[in-house]
């Protein structure tokens, strides 16, 4: 389970994140949503330890990582994967060797059984076979699918997406969704993504919490937090832009 | 507490010493305090090191030339011609050599350190290493320092020889000095002091290079120009302290 306890966080005189509160179950998918620059991102890099919040705890499996030391923090992220924006590949290795590397520093695994688990994390995420392909060989979608891979690699008990479907063309935003959701199926890890896309979000989430203002202004169900008729919420999914088909 | 400094420049300027000291520290706790990634080091060894050779002695050997030529006319003034040899082994050996090293590897290596480290930060690699619990400071920043570490000094060496190589042939055969002559005041007049001395100032200056250089990679703004703006303040900032350090370190050593 994730805790986030009375998070502030500011960077300066800038305010980013207020008064954020919320529990994240386990074996779930729960998307944050909100406008550019509400703090969706330092929410998710709170997570993983690579911001700390100025006051409030973050709490992951009841451990709280605002004061881990290193290695205990590194320790908690070996549990944890993360899809970045655009897969942030190392672009010195090669798509297999991406996948390969987290294997390679925290196992003892053989350069066969390395091979066979390349392969097989690539298989799962629809890129069998491009083991050779550099980063740069790769389309957007085929990199957020190989950093989908390599963020599976260790079989994380969380698996973190900073917005899966930023950038992508509406065809290949549908299939990154499809490929969260049959993700979950088979791993039925919790799932922690950040995303300002409104209908990829309702086909995902089972929760879902939106940010704005700094403040988390909503979080629940899916069915709940869609069905709601708080004003802001309301114009935020824009079922109320006083459109009128001729 | 606000950590504004743009309206006070002195403030931001200590500030980002203050910076470059924590990351410096941390980068030299993994040198010094930990197995090195062999791996890593090698590759950069090769990078740093062999990528260099050619440059720095095509480089040690024009320097030499000229060295020679501007010692010879201004000796030849009082009838002193041949103590050329005298001046091309203090100057080559102690300063030049060094320098000649030093300042390749940093417009090479130092600038490709930087502008690599500054991209992995913009594309969010360094990120992506830290969220798989890979220290960035271990696997990216110390192989570099042990490599130059262990490449600088022996580029040192090979400096020293092709400036005095190149000097040798100009005082002979285009000059006219003698060749017993010459040779003779370069071994009086260095010692093998003098050439591991010139390797010490190879070391500081790999570090120098290698924090300066990474240091600015790492803290780089994002976007190209956040990346062209890191490799263009490395270029600057090792020049500048390499050339203090380089004159403190001779103070030290010869004065």
């Amino acid at each position: 389970m994730i805790e986030y306890v009375r998070v502030y966080k500011s960077f300066g005189d800038l305010r980013v994140l207020e008064d954020v509160s919320c529990t994240i179950p386990d074996s779930r998918i729960t998307v944050f949503i909100g406008p550019s620059g509400v703090g969706k991102s330092v929410l998710m890099k709170m997570l993983v330890g690579l911001e700390k919040p100025d006051s409030g705890s973050v709490r992951v499996g009841g451990e709280d990582i605002t004061g881990m030391d290193e290695r205990s923090l590194y320790r908690l992220r070996r549990k944890m994967g993360m899809l970045f924006q655009d897969g942030a590949l190392l672009d010195s290795m090669t798509a297999g060797e991406n996948v390969a590397f987290p294997m390679r520093q925290h196992t003892s695994m053989t350069e066969g059984e390395i091979a066979r688990a390349v392969a097989q994390k690539l298989a799962l995420v629809g890129m069998p076979g491009c083991e050779g392909k550099w980063p740069s060989e790769l389309s957007g979608g085929m990199r957020k699918r190989v950093g989908l891979a390599r963020a599976i690699a260790l079989d994380p008990e969380i698996v973190l997406f900073d917005e899966p479907t930023s950038g992508l063309d509406p065809l290949m935003a549908n299939a990154i969704d499809e490929l969260i959701l049959d993700m979950q199926r088979k791993l039925r890890c919790t799932f922690v993504v950040i995303s300002h896309d409104i209908p990829g979000t309702f086909k995902i989430a089972d929760r879902v919490g939106v940010l704005y203002d700094t403040r988390l202004i909503a979080y629940g169900e899916k069915g709940e937090i869609y069905r709601s008729r708080e004003p802001l919420l309301v114009k935020f999914f824009s079922r109320d832009t006083g459109y009128t088909r001729a | 507490m606000s950590t504004d400094n743009r309206h006070n420049p002195l403030a931001e300027a200590l500030a980002q010493v203050g910076r470059w000291g924590i990351f410096s520290g941390r980068v030299v706790r993994w040198v010094f305090g930990a197995p090195p990634i062999v791996a890593n080091v090698l590759e950069e060894v090769y990078r740093i090191g062999v990528q260099s050779v050619f440059i720095v002695c095509a480089i040690a050997v024009f320097i030499g030339s000229t060295i020679a030529i501007q010692g010879y006319y201004v000796f030849r003034e009082f009838g002193g011609q041949n103590l050329v040899g005298i001046f091309v082994a203090l100057a080559c050996v102690r300063e030049m050599g060094p320098i000649v090293a030093g300042s390749m590897v940093a417009a090479k290596a130092g600038t490709a350190m930087a502008a690599s480290i500054a991209t992995m930060r913009v594309k969010g690699q360094i990120d992506a290493l830290e969220v798989m619990a890979v220290n960035p400071y271990r696997y990216l920043i110390a192989p570099r320092a042990i490599a130059a570490l262990i490449a600088l000094p022996l580029l040192v060496v090979f400096a020293d020889f092709f400036t005095v190589a190149a000097a040798y042939s100009v005082s002979v055969y285009q000059l006219g000095v003698s060749s017993g002559t010459f040779m003779e005041n370069v071994i009086r007049y260095t010692g093998m002091s003098d050439i591991l001395f010139g390797m010490v100032k190879g070391l500081a200056f790999a570090l120098l290079i290698c924090l300066l250089s990474c240091y600015q990679g790492y803290h780089s703004q994002p976007g190209p120009e956040g990346v062209g703006r890191a490799t263009n303040r490395a270029v600057v900032s090792v020049c500048i302290v390499c050339i203090i350090v380089n004159y403190l370190l001779s103070e030290l050593m010869y004065g």
